[in-house]
């Protein structure tokens, strides 16, 4: 399929099309210089603990774990991702929300099952997640309100990651197609 | 002189302002770009005032990239913020005052991906507005909410131009459908439209190019809606799908998908914005000067003849004050930016502002209203092979069916309704999925594609009483004093958006989609980003602005172009018809012009 004579056709119409798009459009020095500015990544500070990067591992596994169809979360490095966007979030809220939220769920998991989190057994670490998922819908509780934070920011880690979109989703767009795909009615 | 100094003198080249233009064109969005492009291919010499920056619009987009390659996968670095709903509801305008957020924008930016267009829309705290809540999407950048817009272009007919004769309400527009529509030809031949001839009279066909095809959840509410005589037709895109051969700046749709993934923009311009589709060619007939971070202060006017003599306008890097004369000014800086500086421009011939004998200028303030929807699950759709069904510009689109015929009890005039089926790339309903695990997993995994929704679009009345004036106290970051909002839906809204979640619900239940929910909620004013009106068309002076050619009846050099003309909302988007209109009124003011009229 993608030797196709039609699809190497589109794609060099694709790269002329590319080139006639800048022609005349000149890129001045100052451009240059945002585009520079924009390109610029977020300083590679951290700010989870040892510890507490590998809770929100096993906490990211735990809710999109790896099965027969794809890798999980774990393999998709979220809690590394998460980790990233909360050391320069420009909320300090943000991080105390999530210290605290992790200290709470050791301290729960210690409660129920006697132990820190990943030191309880498998079972055990569902059982207390289960626990503070049961109110997803309608979260009041401190430990239930970040529960639906962490997964909010798995997921949204998960599947934009390479492995969400091309491996669990197989997600074919974002591609030069030689015709839309779907139904012709006209 | 230092490096940064250098690099701004080479970003803004210096215009002449010595010699008099033929016209100045204030703005270069859908409005503006058109007067530039009719103008100058009438060898009119324009000077085209941008309030905002040229930005490389292309190295802005990166539509191709994937969000993992992104460093903050789409999102704006620390410090961007962009308004909720909820921040726009509780608060009172203006929204960013007290943010702790040194960078504020309006709820576009809280869309996906929207590092991409964080440089497109403005920053609140440099333009506040005052009065009633309003959410209010400005873009100050050369091609303005061109370079981000929806591109669902769409015609309007006889039911929208003479719809006070069909219920009375209102005015009737200054013209018929058969009066537009070898404009509405000339846009779709030069900008490039795609979509499926349906002979409807209440939304005529365009020229198309090649339709978008629909996900097979479309196909059967397109079959469903048949029976019910009501039409769902590919959605009608301003973009180009066979490519235009008279235009080296951009190239045909190749389906990629992201002015669906993202807030907009296509940096191979199959879609249409203005600096590609239609500055750009002006510029090549060396007829067309560009100014742009010139923010217009006034409309000049000669004391003795009270025409319009030019335009003062500000650097918005330097804060330098200039002046520049044109034989004519052509206003075209949006409906509310322009009804701002006509009632700026005041002058002992207009006390009142230019145009504004009326006192018709900034009243009459109408757009459309949103919010009201349904989702549905397509059963048989879950767990199939996923189909690439976000590499199209849009899904479908539902035109009206309300007071066409019969008259609806509750309301007047109508609403459409734009939509989708099938897969994205990110599963929308994988935040909404309740639990976690691998049966999580495996729910977000076979019903991601299964869904299909829409939303409606309905026509707001135009009222006296909705206006915008200007704050007596409130200036923005130059100083120049800011709009004060006096807007509210009134009941007819209310009421038409009720039978739009019914109608909505009604018509997935027949085509036999389970119902996952019905949005009953009406959006905040502003919310469409299709606001109308404030300086209407009319043939009386006393109850209107402009005549049938966007002229004032006041001022004969003085023209306004862009939304803020047209008499009533309808409930079709509207940025055909402002390209269309423009067309036309600019063909009329280069007669008139040749003529020495003007």
């Amino acid at each position: 399929m993608a030797d196709s004579p039609d699809l190497d056709l589109t794609r060099r119409d694709a790269i002329k099309a590319g080139v006639a798009a800048t022609v005349g459009v000149s890129l001045t020095l100052r451009d240059a210089v945002a585009a520079q500015q924009a390109a610029t990544t977020p300083a590679a500070r951290t700010f989870f603990t040892p510890d507490e990067l590998a809770l929100v591992d096993e906490l990211s596994e735990l809710i999109i774990p790896a099965d027969e169809h794809s890798p999980g979360a774990r393999a998709a490095r979220v809690a590394a991702y998460i980790d990233s966007q909360l050391a320069e979030a420009w909320d300090e809220q943000d991080r105390t929300n999530w210290r605290e939220g992790l200290r709470r769920l050791d301290e729960l998991s210690r409660q129920t099952s006697g132990a820190a989190f990943l030191r309880s057994s498998p079972e055990q670490r569902v059982g207390v997640l289960t626990r503070v998922a049961a109110n997803e819908k309608s979260p009041t509780l401190p430990d239930d309100l970040f529960f639906v934070e962490l997964k909010s920011r798995v997921v949204r880690a998960y599947y934009t990651s390479e492995i969400g979109i091309r491996q669990e989703m197989e997600y074919k767009g974002n591609s030069y197609l030689t015709e839309f795909v779907g139904t012709d009615v006209s | 002189m230092n490096l940064l100094k250098r690099l701004q003198l080479d970003a803004q080249p210096e215009v002449d302002l010595r010699r008099t233009y033929d016209a100045v064109v204030i703005g270069s969005g859908a409005a503006g770009g058109m007067a530039a492009h009719v103008l100058t291919s009438r060898g009119m010499k324009v000077l085209m005032l941008e309030a905002g920056k040229k930005l490389d619009i292309n190295k802005e987009l990166k539509s191709m990239e994937w969000p993992y390659d992104h460093p903050r996968r789409g999102d704006m670095p620390p410090g961007h913020h962009a308004l909720t709903l909820n921040e726009y509801t509780i608060r009172q305008p203006p929204y960013a005052t007290d943010s702790k957020y040194p960078n504020v924008h309006s709820y576009v930016q809280g869309w996906n991906g929207p590092d991409y267009s964080k440089h497109i829309v403005v920053n609140e705290k440099d333009h506040p507005f005052t009065g009633t809540s309003y959410a209010w999407v400005r873009a100050r950048v050369l091609g303005g909410k061109t370079n981000i817009w929806g591109r669902l272009a769409l015609r309007l007919s006889d039911y929208d131009f003479k719809a006070k004769s069909h219920d009375g309400y209102g005015e009737d527009w200054p013209i018929s459908y058969s009066d537009i529509e070898p404009y509405y030809d000339r846009v779709d031949r030069y900008l490039g439209i795609s979509g499926v001839k349906e002979n409807l009279p209440y939304l005529p066909d365009s020229l198309f190019q090649r339709p978008t095809r629909l996900a097979s959840a479309e196909v059967t509410l397109r079959q469903s809606l048949k029976k019910m005589n009501r039409v769902l037709t590919p959605y009608r895109a301003g973009v180009t799908t066979d490519g235009l051969k008279h235009n080296k700046y951009r190239s045909r749709c190749f389906g990629r998908g992201a002015c669906n993934r993202r807030v907009g923009g296509c940096d191979i311009h199959a879609a249409f914005d203005s600096p590609t589709g239609l500055i750009y060619p002006a510029m090549d007939t060396g007829h067309l000067t560009l100014r742009t971070n010139a923010i217009a202060r006034e409309i000049l006017v000669d004391r003795k003849t009270g025409k319009a003599s030019g335009v003062s306008f500000i650097d918005s890097d330097s804060g330098r004050s200039y002046e520049v004369t044109a034989r004519v000014v052509v206003l075209a800086a949006s409906t509310l930016e322009s009804a701002r500086l006509m009632l700026l421009s005041k002058s002992s011939a207009h006390p009142n502002g230019i145009a504004n004998s009326s006192n018709h200028v900034g009243h009459n303030f109408c757009e459309h209203v949103m919010g009201p929807g349904v989702t549905g699950l397509v059963k048989d759709r879950v767990g199939k092979p996923k189909t690439i069904d976000d590499g199209r510009p849009g899904g479908f689109y539902v035109p009206r069916f309300r007071n066409l015929s019969e008259k609806h009890p509750n309301f007047i005039r109508a609403y459409g309704f734009e939509g989708s089926a099938g897969s994205q790339m990110f599963p929308g309903t994988a935040h909404d999925t309740p639990g976690f695990g691998a049966g999580y997993k495996k729910t977000v995994r076979d019903f991601a594609g299964a869904y299909i929704s829409m939303g409606g679009f309905g026509e707001v009345l135009s009222r006296y009483e909705n206006q915008v004036e200007i704050d007596p106290v409130k200036t923005d970051k130059w100083g120049i004093p800011v709009a004060r909002f006096n807007y509210k839906f009134g009941d007819n809204e209310k009421k038409m958006c009720e039978d739009m979640a019914n109608t909505a619900q009604e018509m997935f239940e027949a085509a036999g989609f389970e119902i996952v929910n019905v949005d009953r909620k009406v959006l905040m004013e502003g919310w469409s980003i299709h606001e109308l009106g404030t300086a209407r068309m009319g043939s009386d002076p006393k109850t209107s602005v402009l005549n049938q050619f966007q002229q004032s009846h006041d001022v004969s050099n003085f023209f306004v172009v862009d939304g803020s003309s047209h008499v009533s909302a309808s409930c079709q988007n509207p940025t055909w018809t402002i390209m269309a209109l423009a067309w036309r009124s600019c063909e009329y003011l280069a007669d008139e012009f040749a003529k020495g009229n003007l």
